[in-house]
């Protein structure tokens, strides 16, 4: 069942760029030599590493325990030895405990028993031991996500996948066509809920055939227009639901799925197989072969851009995600984590380097904003410290998308402000209470 | 990338648009073209000198500004934005060619540095530069701006300057004094044959030009000025007793359209939001023709000048409601 989603007039067009790598099939990338598997892949705590220097692990063997609800198993993604856990500092700035696996080569794994039945809780216990995080980035526990407070309505797959570049969910989509769709039936029962929608973008015509031939799956199909992949516009999209600020989707009867996150459901329970991979689009104009990748958790950068034909010299900026909402790269000592969705290598030509000017008040921010604000206002009070006054102008509502950013005629970097604004106006609140 | 120092580190989003403030105002120099050639053909060029040396004092008054701020040549090459161009072409195109040279020149420099650069530059100014440096002229120079206009004459350019049809007063100011339609068609005040006026004002066609190519261009929202200019004409209408035959000289006299799509629509003292944006223009609108009709002169400027004064306080009280908003319940007392 085919039908056409809700029109959301606030929104930019942004430069598909996707034609680099949209027609390579998913590759599987061989294991690497040693992998880097940070214990921190998803939101909360990190997990606690269960296994000692000198160990022999399998593949899929849990390495990394939950600590806590708001927290996830994490799993080694080849069979060898430990040979270190430490701390590092990767590309992208943070400071985390990584256990370190040197591959012996055997790919020998472990894997769960059968599943007892299907019964709701059986199959969220499940995903919860599978460590299965929301792997669209945001990393939220999936096994907390499934288990809402009240009953939901219906059940909404992301696969709009807005982003430009980045391939990985499209890709999967039309090749894993019925792993998703047994996927998202079991998301469903979990949830007790009938009513499955699919959210594609007008500009995935392959992937929208696809799942035209499933009965009990609407296929939503979307205007290209970012950021349709936001889950509040998504919802609003699909059902005509609007998020009320600062609410949940599971407060409009909602809950939605990445694509990525019901591949890796399926896979726990038919497969009995934990999360240990993911399929990640190297792209952009720096690269030489931009693909598609199907790669071991933990894998280093080095490694995916040596199998990828390597780096041209005017690649200027590496980033970790979409171009739109990715974080940047200071070097390439990163390690693929569960909810990474691609790398990309911009050269001078595709990213702007421009030096912010004056903001000559021409509101082609608010104008854009998906999420109705005015960055520009909220920018400027950031930057002058009255952050109360900043939260005033919704502040908080901002889903760091981008959009004002990208249009901005005078290269302002209104997200890195806002987002700071964010940060500091949370910081308030805790030390008020 | 042999070497990770040579990797940028920047916040995302990490493409951006190509549009560029330097390219928006190169783009409002572009349209302003069609009314600077028509002004030129219809009155000589004595036009484009007084272009030429408004523009000039314009962009050199910045320069000589951020040099004695510290700035080096190379920086201010590199940031120049074209601003003062615009702002350069606007007075020179809303002034009669009658003036003598120091006219623009003085209006340049007073718009560029009292009205912008002392505020802190592009995009920091309260008020339009053009327009305040069109109204610091008209002050400081009443009796040379406001009289002695010169009929256009297709024949201007080849006759090196020699003006013969001298006439008192614009279309718009006899209509106003006189309180009767012009004698002139419509077609003449659209097209500008025979209309006294500024050198930019007179060819309507060419400014109609331009506001197209601003919104093909995406730079300007066409509803804005077309609201402006609709409210203005039926206030005219209105106030004549719902004469409807005041509609077309009204709109089509003056500075209206001129201060209409190049200088009410400046992005730095118009409003932020939609909603803000039409009231603004229809209140516009009404002043311009509320003033005209009170004071018997053309007031587009004045008009626009008082109205940018309000801009922040329509910024203050309308702004958009996020995405989702819902109203706080009222807690009782508080």
């Amino acid at each position: 069942m085919i039908k056409k989603g809700k029109n959301y007039p606030y929104g930019i067009h942004v430069k598909d760029m996707k034609e680099l790598c949209a027609d390579s099939a998913i590759e599987k990338m061989p294991a690497p030599k040693k992998v880097y598997i940070s214990m921190l892949q998803h939101i909360g705590a990190p997990a606690i590493p269960i296994v000692k220097v000198g160990d022999k692990v399998k593949k899929r063997q849990l390495i990394g325990e939950a600590s806590g609800v708001i927290s996830a198993n994490v799993f080694s993604s080849v069979c060898g030895t430990v040979v270190a856990i430490e701390d590092i500092v990767t590309a992208s700035g943070l400071k985390m405990k990584h256990v370190v696996v040197e591959n012996d080569g055997t790919d020998e794994e472990v894997l769960f028993d059968n599943i007892a039945d299907f019964e709701p809780k059986t199959i969220i216990e499940r995903i919860r031991l599978a460590g299965i995080v929301g792997l669209g980035g945001a990393g939220f526990p999936t096994a907390v996500k499934l288990s809402p407070s009240t009953q939901l309505d219906t059940l909404i797959i992301n696969g709009a996948e807005c982003e430009p570049y980045l391939n990985c969910d499209y890709r999967l989509m039309i090749e894993n066509t019925d792993d998703i769709y047994r996927g998202v039936k079991y998301a469903a029962r979990a949830l007790n809920i009938k009513r499955i929608i699919i959210g594609i973008e007008a500009n995935k015509p392959k992937a929208i055939e696809a799942f035209a031939n499933y009965p009990d799956i609407e296929v939503c199909v979307l205007k290209k227009q970012y950021p349709m992949g936001s889950e509040k516009h998504l919802i609003y999209c699909t059902t005509g639901r609007k998020v009320p600020c600062g609410k949940m989707p599971f407060d409009v009867g909602c809950c939605v799925q990445n694509i990525k996150t019901v591949i890796a459901i399926k896979h726990a329970i038919e497969d009995n197989k934990a999360l240990s991979s993911t399929v990640l689009t190297i792209s952009g104009g720096g690269i030489k072969t931009p693909k598609n990748l199907r790669i071991q958790i933990g894998t280093p950068l080095d490694d995916i851009i040596e199998y990828c034909g390597g780096v041209s010299d005017d690649t200027v900026k590496i980033v970790a995600g979409g171009p739109m909402m990715g974080k940047i790269m200071i070097g390439t000592n990163s390690y693929t984590r569960k909810t990474n969705s691609g790398y990309l290598f911009l050269t001078e030509k595709e990213t702007s380097l421009d030096k912010p000017s004056n903001c000559i008040n021409c509101a082609m921010c608010a104008k854009n904003c998906p999420m109705r604000l005015m960055p520009m206002y909220i920018e400027a009070f950031a930057l002058n410290g009255e952050f109360d006054k900043a939260e005033k102008y919704g502040a908080m509502n901002c889903i760091e998308c981008g959009s004002c950013a990208y249009n901005c005629p005078a290269k302002r970097s209104l997200v890195q402000s806002i987002s700071m604004a964010k940060n500091k106006i949370k910081e308030m609140k805790k030390n008020g209470k | 990338m042999a070497n990770n120092n040579l990797l940028t580190f920047s916040s995302s989003p990490h493409v951006k648009s190509p549009k560029t403030t330097r390219q928006i105002m190169i783009h409002v120099c572009i349209a302003l073209l069609p009314a600077l050639i028509m002004g030129v053909i219809y009155f000589g060029l004595n036009a484009l000198l007084l272009t030429v040396v408004s523009v000039l004092s314009a962009v050199l008054s910045e320069g000589v500004y951020l040099l004695a701020t510290g700035k080096s040549v190379r920086e201010i090459i590199n940031q120049f934005d074209f601003t003062s161009c615009v702002t350069g072409l606007l007075i020179a195109l809303s002034i009669g060619v009658q003036c003598p040279v120091y006219i623009p020149a003085l209006a340049s420099v007073f718009a560029i540095i009292v009205v912008k650069m002392i505020f802190g530059g592009t995009g920091k100014n309260l008020v339009n530069p053009a327009v305040t440096g069109r109204v610091f002229a008209f002050m400081s120079f009443t009796s040379i701006m406001a009289s002695g206009w010169i009929a256009p004459s297709i024949n201007a350019l080849f006759s090196g300057g020699s003006y013969d049809p001298v006439s008192g007063a614009t279309v718009l100011t006899q209509m106003l004094s006189s309180n009767a339609l012009p004698s002139l068609s419509n077609w003449d005040l659209l097209l500008g044959t025979g209309v006294a006026g500024c050198i930019g004002e007179t060819c309507k066609v060419a400014l109609i030009v331009g506001g197209i190519y601003l919104a093909v261009m995406g730079i300007i929202n066409i509803l804005y000025p077309a609201i402006y200019i609709a409210t203005a004409g039926l206030f005219a209408v209105v106030l004549n007793n719902f004469q409807f035959t005041y509609f077309l000289p009204s709109i089509l006299s003056g500075g209206l359209m001129l201060g209409a799509i190049f200088m009410a629509t400046d992005y730095t003292t118009t409003p932020n939001t939609t909603l803000g944006n039409v009231i603004y223009f229809i209140v516009l609108g009404l002043v311009t023709t509320g003033l005209r009709i009170a004071t018997g002169i053309e007031v587009v400027s004045f008009a626009i000048l008082l109205m940018n004064l309000f801009v922040p306080l329509i910024d203050k009280f309308v702004i958009n409601t996020p995405f989702g908003f819902v109203k706080p319940k009222n807690r009782g007392c508080k």
